[in-house]
């Protein structure tokens, strides 16, 4: 079966065995030669030149935004009195949530033993490192005064004799976050590891040679080594499985423990959980579909995983449906009259526009996720997707915009009016992550081999 | 036998490290695993490119203690997590309190009447120093046990071996195995099955770095060294050089300060004739709140008071004290004390409101030097005087608002208590910027109903009668400081 592979179709569940994880009647040296052709190929594409290209452009763009809000101060945002918190903190949430898919695929899967998870785990976890760098880009230009970051830190100093209030959910952030992207770069790294020895044995380059051998840090795949190493993959597993549902607890905590109609919510946990996973995957199915076509991963990267994904989506879009209507309920079951308000005025107050953008697409759109051909069609599931993401920022746009603007004093209350350089830095953080995802495409294997060498039919069997 | 081995094993520019074979699937790897076990190898090692299932009993290999290691380093975690959170919030054990550490002292943050420590607070921050310390225990962890990095390894000499991370599976028996023989072991490796067999062979010449490098490594150590020295020295001393402004934050701004000379416009010429950057009240004005015609509100002094004798106010007597009269030491300059008012100002209406206030605002701004029951026993005074008395600081002590100069009425009238409380006397300060005019009459309202009331010095009472009070006190001391006076 797994030499001569007539099926071309995997998304057919037959009772009597397992659905093939990979097509194309590939051997260890094939998803090897599958996975190393990308990066040994003489020429990229010529697509990868063009959006490598737009990326550092928008880059660019981020870069002179960061400049001038550094030179002229956070003036330079939209941000004002009443909403001190505006298109950061929303681009922040957004890409943080991004930043959840790739952990939960490399570790919840993992412990859940869903061998499916290892075609796609390598791309989705780096695609939560660019996305956490993108997140982190935003509270840290917005503390203003970025040259004294080392602040935000418990750093035993008689120069400054201060230290940090541990009781705000704001530090808590500062550690959560900072933890999630090294636990994920540690992860990612080690996960690597074996994948970059194999690029050391089959480089040619002098330079390639030395990198990759540094990097690879001698691995020869010795039995002792995985022994410790397979153990060791396990308990970063099990760490990081908690760690990323905290994360998001913890970034809801920081409209949670606050006191401001709307935001004020216990459902904050869970449902900026199930909003982060929900976006994530739609992201990495935006990123997976072009990569898979561009690379012609198709044997590895298959329509099955695509179809477990937007399942995934599906579910959890419907958890966030869910909880837009318990946040409802809620305010009409407890009686307060400014959390009644909060949520009457999010729904049809002057920014019902962007309430109802959010449900269309967050909610109704992936409801077509429950017809096959939309959830096995590449190119279709990437329009849902881009609508799940465009859905998920204007929900954290709601969430802080809707609730600031209308707080306890009427007479603060205003419109919120974003600035050309809210706009540009939110399109330039597409920039910085593109321009990260497409080097990582081009010099690092995209595909965890070792991982998928590991879950394929052994040769014997057959 | 042995010979022939060592014979074969060494030459002049490499060592025999092992044999490698080679097999093309994982089954095969794992059946010559354990038969090499079987045949009593130890020192073995099987190389694949993703974890080959049941090799680990088929190597014979152990468990590792790396779960161990990370519960360790855990446990810590959670001291260290929550210590941090303790010692920085200004936790406490019994008498002390980290923030009266001498260095890094802790900050306590008394935020809505809640406790210092609170636990449910600190379980997110301590949560994520667990997981961030356990992650770097695994990985780190993980290395050490695998004596990774190695940069150098025989192994990679071997062309085949290139494929241990691609499709192949190699098995490795050492030259250091009690049981291996050159011959016989690539024998038995040949009835296992291997599909070829290698010789790992360290290269004995290249192993020395080359002689230039100790030496640029060592200068480059040393230059690297220097800015955190220039750092730490630069800290350490004081200098008399403006200090750096790396980021000028706001540090110079386009403003006039107070009391500064006036901008300069163009031509050398100030903004203001005057040459000062402030700004006098237009002539004839008076800036809203600020009509103090009253005298007897504003100053305590009676509004039909005309001054006959000049310079009697207390800062003119100092003046006069110190610049024409010779015998200023013996005879003060006299006091007209007639001047002040001896009853309050009719806006200022006394009442229990009045006193209550006055009360708050004593305990706010005096009690601190002359003690809640206005004894002159304050902290201030008392730290002071402690300070004075080894030579540390130089202090008049705060008066006791019970002595008789200061009950006085007629020594001491309403009015001039006012003025003292306003423009401060001897070593006092002055008050009146800081206490509204109606609060300092509250307070003096307040000064005359603890002087009433009479609580008066202990001391002065066990030395002048035996009042129940002294009999009291002086029966519960021993009999010997009957006889003394009480210092």
């Amino acid at each position: 079966m797994a030499t001569v592979n007539p099926i071309l179709d995997n998304t057919y569940d037959d009772a009597g065995e397992r659905s093939p994880l990979i097509l194309g009647g590939l051997d260890y040296a094939g998803v090897t030669d599958e996975v190393c052709g990308i990066w040994e190929a003489d020429k990229p594409p010529k697509i990868w030149f063009v959006v490598l290209g737009a990326a550092i452009s928008l880059l660019m763009v981020l870069g002179g935004c960061v400049g001038h809000l550094l030179m002229d101060g956070v003036g330079v945002w939209g941000n004002n009195n009443p909403a001190y918190w505006g298109w950061p903190i929303v681009n922040f949430v957004f890409w943080v949530g991004i930043g959840h898919a790739g952990t939960l695929i490399s570790a919840i899967l993992f412990l859940f033993r869903q061998n499916w998870r290892t075609s796609i785990n390598r791309a989705a976890e780096a695609m939560t490192i660019f996305a956490v760098v993108c997140a982190g880009l935003f509270p840290g230009v917005h503390i203003g005064r970025v040259w004294v970051f080392y602040w935000l830190f418990p750093i035993p100093t008689e120069h400054l004799a201060m230290w940090p209030n541990f009781r705000s959910p704001l530090l808590w952030d500062v550690f959560a976050v900072s933890t999630y992207a090294t636990v994920s770069i540690l992860f990612w790294y080690m996960g690597m590891v074996p994948d970059i020895a194999t690029f050391r044995d089959r480089c040619t380059s002098k330079i390639g040679k030395f990198v990759y051998g540094l990097l690879s840090l001698g691995w020869t795949g010795s039995a002792r080594a995985w022994h410790r190493y397979e153990i060791a993959y396990t308990i970063l597993a099990a760490l990081a499985t908690p760690l990323v549902l905290s994360v998001h607890t913890i970034v809801s905590f920081d409209f949670a423990v606050s006191q401001v109609p709307g935001w004020h919510t216990t459902i904050f946990p869970p449902y900026f959980v199930a909003g982060a996973i929900f976006s994530g995957f739609a992201m990495v199915v935006t990123l997976l579909v072009p990569v898979r076509k561009l690379y012609g991963l198709e044997n590895l990267i298959t329509v099955r995983h695509l179809e477990n994904m937007n399942k995934i989506i599906m579910a959890t879009g419907m958890m966030v449906g869910t909880a837009y209507g318990i946040e409802f309920f809620i305010a009409w079951y407890s009686g307060v009259p400014y959390e009644s308000y909060a949520f009457y005025n999010r729904a049809f107050g002057n920014y019902w526009w962007a309430y109802w953008i959010m449900v269309s697409c967050n909610v109704l759109i992936p409801q077509v996720f429950w017809i096959k051909w939309c959830r096995t069609t590449p190119w279709f599931m990437v329009i849902i997707c881009v609508f799940v993401n465009i859905g998920m920022w204007f929900e954290r746009f709601v969430i802080t915009i809707t609730s600031l603007c209308r707080d306890f004093v009427p007479s603060s209350w205003a419109y919120f009016h974003p600035t050309w350089v809210d706009v540009l830095m939110l399109i330039g953080s597409f920039g910085l992550f593109f321009t990260l995802f497409t080097l990582f495409c081009r010099y690092l294997p995209v595909i965890a081999m070792a991982e998928v060498k590991g879950v394929m039919p052994r040769p014997k069997d057959h | 036998m042995a010979e022939e081995n060592t014979n074969s094993s060494t030459d002049e520019n490499s060592k025999l490290i092992g044999l490698v074979a080679q097999f093309d699937d994982p089954e095969s790897l794992v059946q010559a695993c354990d038969r090499a076990r079987q045949a009593g190898y130890t020192k073995t090692d099987a190389f694949s490119p993703f974890p080959v299932h049941g090799i680990d009993p088929a190597l014979g290999i152990k468990r590792t203690i790396l779960p161990f290691i990370v519960l360790s380093i855990a446990i810590g975690a959670v001291f260290i997590g929550l210590g941090m959170q303790w010692y920085t919030n200004g936790g406490s054990l019994g008498e002390f309190s980290t923030d009266e550490s001498p260095v890094f002292p802790g900050y306590r943050f008394k935020i809505s009447g809640k406790p210092y420590f609170s636990l449910p607070a600190n379980i997110p921050v301590t949560f994520e120093v667990i997981v961030l310390s356990s992650a770097f225990a695994t990985f780190f962890g993980m290395w050490f046990l695998n004596k990774l990095p190695m940069l150098s390894n025989p192994l990679h000499r071997i062309s085949r071996f290139k494929r241990a991370t691609n499709d192949k599976f190699f098995l490795m028996i050492e030259q250091a195995d009690e049981q291996f023989d050159r011959g016989s072991t690539e024998a038995q490796l040949n009835e296992w099955g291997a599909v070829s067999i290698d010789e790992c062979r360290k290269d004995l010449t290249d192993n020395n770095l080359p002689s230039w490098l100790r030496l640029v490594a060592l200068m480059g150590a040393i230059l690297l060294l220097l800015p955190p020295v220039a750092i730490f020295r630069a800290m350490g001393m004081t200098s008399r050089a403006p200090r750096l402004h790396v980021v000028p934050d706001m540090d110079w701004q386009d403003k006039s300060k107070t009391q500064t000379l006036s901008p300069i416009m163009m031509n050398d010429r100030y903004l203001f004739a005057d040459e000062r950057a402030m700004r006098a009240p237009v002539d004839g004005s008076i800036a809203r709140g600020q009509l103090d015609a009253d005298t007897e509100l504003f100053e305590g002094i009676k509004s039909d008071y005309v001054p006959t004798v000049s310079l009697t106010t207390p800062q003119g007597a100092v003046r006069t004290g110190l610049g024409t009269q010779d015998e200023a030491e013996a005879t003060p300059p006299v006091e007209d004390v007639s001047m002040y008012v001896t009853e309050f100002p009719k806006e200022i209406i006394v009442d229990e409101a009045l006193l209550q206030r006055g009360q708050v605002r004593f305990n706010i701004y005096c009690a601190a030097c002359h003690g809640y029951a206005a004894n002159g026993d304050g902290l201030v005074n008392q730290r002071a005087v402690a300070l004075a008395a080894t030579g540390k600081a130089q202090w008049t002590s705060a008066k006791s608002l019970h002595d008789a100069t200061v009950s006085n009425a007629a020594k001491n009238p309403l009015g001039r208590i006012f003025e003292t409380i306003s423009k401060g006397r001897g070593t006092m300060g002055p008050y009146g910027a800081q206490i509204p005019t109606a609060d300092r009459w509250a307070i003096v309202a307040y000064v005359k109903a603890l002087q009433e009331t009479g609580i008066k010095p202990v001391v002065a009472v066990s030395e002048d009668e035996n009042s129940d009070d002294a009999e009291a006190s002086e029966a519960a001391t021993t009999p010997e400081d009957k006889t003394q006076p009480t210092p």
